[in-house]
């Protein structure tokens, strides 16, 4: 009986010592971790420096974008969202930070970010001269159509997914049927990679809609084309273009719509939290291309958040050094 | 202890390098030969093309009045015809008429590659058991391999759309021919063909004139299964893109359209129901002669 009391107190005794080191701040912070890689990495990489660099004890957990924003504005926890996709709730998320219940503190966490038109790199070393949509649509020739040689062919997405709509839309309001081009359904997620996969393989040229970070994007160096024209106004976008092609009569040509990616962080964890640490999550803004090498790295080692983060943290130390202040680099370093 | 706890595999670096090899190599070979082997199935992408074109542009009516025809030559059954003309009026009456006509082309010429392929394979089966002991375990990976492992690879190879979308389904479908044509021919009774080679006629003869036809009500059972199975296989060749039923139904699963899914998932079956009927009655009209032929 002894023996399990002092246990006990002994046990209360080492986790007081434990708390009692990390800086009243960052005591339980909690992190949400999404399910796709690029945002699983980045939780990872916050938990290393939070843990490593401040001292602090963080929990990951699993969240999905639309709870994770709810429970964030509602019940004040997770404390941080590295990666939010915010354009579906984008209004309520502008009045929590306007009410001072949460905090944007990073407006792009990675360059290079979102959906578009791409090129195999092959292609963009054929043809340099042409870098734009617009240019692009005037050449379906250099994209012959499978099932039928005469038409160019473009890989829009499988359907159900809500960027057929947007590709179809646009399509449109390219006016490229017109031009000599058809849409190729590729059918499933792994039939529009597979497209892709083979086009880059054998040097051939490939046009379609993806959508960055991801690791076929860095896998096969694809070159995203600029549009040619400036994004067209909300309204088009929202009200045509994203609508199914019977309620989108007179589609407006676009650029697509930039996608409203934030690291988003609660009222209370910015008041407690070290101002290098929200220097850090201000300064943390991951190039596209390190992203996508980090992407590609985690499907060909099939590793997850947590080796990919210490992958990165050795790897990248150009990246990462400049985020956070020298004796904080040195304490995650050491760590390692 | 450690070795009987934890069964004692291979490295986790020697897998990947394992594995990173398999891929490679794969890789390479689709890079130095993909653009043979697709040059190579050219001729039928464009058969199906024109088919499917054929399909959906000639006038809904003849259509209907072609089927019925064949229909009624296959089982010369009246309620049959009118079955299937109604199904095809009520499939058309819900807008899933180019749907269904482009599963129709692609599960006609899918059905005859595998009799094309499937039937000689089933013979040479039948009459050396050394093949059949090599292919049984053939049949039953293409059966039973799980249809993504080998999608995956037909892409790098060809690209998405008809061709490896007919692949798919003849891996998937060909199995039931290739094994009901040996069963039928193994138990054709031995006495008629000693018989044949008793009057001195050449092998050949013996295969086409006795066998075969004694063989056809088994290998009619094998033409049905096989198109049942490549009609299973619509959805899944719609995820490598192919057009048809399988479209609206991946569209359908992905936004949880209930009606959609309902309606086109309903047509795929009255497709199999139809075929399933006529190629049965087909077989059974053949069987009846071979009843007259007993008695």
């Amino acid at each position: 009986m002894k023996k399990i009391l002092s246990f006990i107190i002994g046990a209360c005794f080492l986790l007081l010592l434990n708390t009692g080191e990390t800086s009243a701040a960052c005591k339980n912070v909690k992190i949400a971790n999404m399910n796709w890689a690029s945002a699983g990495l980045m939780a990872n990489i916050d938990k290393i420096v939070l843990e490593k660099g401040y001292g602090c004890k963080v929990d990951l957990i699993q969240a999905d974008t639309v709870p994770a924003f709810t429970s964030m504005n509602e019940k004040g926890s997770p404390d941080i969202v590295p990666e939010l996709w915010a354009n579906s709730f984008i209004t309520p998320l502008n009045k929590a930070i306007k009410e001072g219940r949460l905090h944007r503190l990073n407006k792009s966490p990675i360059t290079g970010l979102g959906e578009g038109w791409w090129v195999t790199p092959a292609f963009r070393k054929k043809h340099p001269e042409i870098k734009t949509v617009l240019d692009l649509i005037k050449r379906p020739d250099l994209f012959p159509h499978p099932e039928d040689k005469s038409k160019g062919g473009f890989v829009t997405c499988p359907a159900g997914w809500a960027c057929q709509l947007s590709n179809a839309n646009l399509f449109r309001a390219f006016e490229m049927e017109k031009k000599g081009w058809k849409l190729i359904d590729p059918g499933s997620a792994a039939g529009l990679d597979g497209t892709i996969a083979k086009a880059a393989e054998r040097n051939q040229n490939w046009v379609g809609y993806y959508w960055a970070p991801t690791a076929i994007i860095g896998k096969y160096s694809l070159v995203k084309l600029d549009w040619g024209i400036p994004f067209a106004g909300k309204k088009n976008w929202d009200q045509c273009i994203a609508k199914p092609e019977k309620d989108c009569a007179n589609p407006k040509p676009t650029a697509w719509i930039t996608p409203a990616v934030n690291t988003v962080v609660t009222d209370k964890f910015k008041k407690n939290a070290d101002k290098t640490l929200i220097k850090y999550f201000e300064k943390r803004t991951y190039p596209g291309d390190v992203m996508n090498g980090m992407l590609v790295y985690m499907t060909e080692n099939q590793a997850d958040g947590s080796d990919a983060a210490i992958e990165f943290f050795k790897k990248h130390e150009s990246v990462w050094g400049k985020w956070v202040p020298a004796d904080i680099a040195k304490k995650i370093k050491k760590s390692l | 202890m450690e070795y009987l706890l934890n069964f004692p595999s291979l490295g986790r670096e020697t897998l990947r390098d394992f594995k990173k090899s398999v891929d490679s190599s794969f890789k390479e070979f689709s890079r130095s030969h993909g653009e043979g082997i697709e040059n190579f199935f050219e001729p039928l992408l464009q058969f199906l093309v024109f088919f499917e074109k054929l399909l959906i542009t000639s006038p809904w009516p003849i259509i209907i009045i072609l089927i019925a025809y064949l229909t009624w030559k296959a089982s010369q059954k009246l309620s049959l015809v009118i079955g299937t003309v109604l199904s095809f009026v009520i499939i058309g009456l819900f807008g899933m008429w180019e749907d269904t006509m482009s599963t129709l082309a692609i599960i006609s010429v899918a059905t005859f590659l595998c009799l094309l392929l499937g039937t000689p394979i089933g013979i040479i089966m039948a009459k050396s058991n050394r093949v059949s002991a090599m292919m049984s375990p053939v049949l039953d990976t293409m059966q039973t391999i799980p249809t993504f492992v080998y999608l995956i690879p037909i892409i790098m190879l060809l690209g998405i759309g008809k061709v490896p979308g007919l692949i798919a389904v003849c891996i998937y479908a060909i199995p039931p021919i290739v094994r009901l044509t040996n069963l039928g021919i193994r138990e054709v009774n031995s006495k008629l063909i000693e018989a044949g080679k008793a009057l001195g006629i050449s092998k050949f003869i013996i295969l086409y004139k006795i066998e075969f036809p004694l063989a056809l009500p088994s290998i009619m059972t094998g033409v049905n299964q096989t198109i049942m199975m490549s009609l299973a296989m619509v959805v899944i060749a719609s995820m490598i893109g192919v057009s048809g039923l399988g479209v609206p139904i991946l569209r359908s699963i992905s936004n949880q359209y209930l009606a959609l899914g309902l309606m086109n998932g309903l047509a795929i079956v009255a497709l199999a129901i139809i075929f399933d009927r006529i190629s049965q009655h087909y077989a059974r009209r053949i069987q009846k002669h071979k009843d007259i032929l007993k008695k």
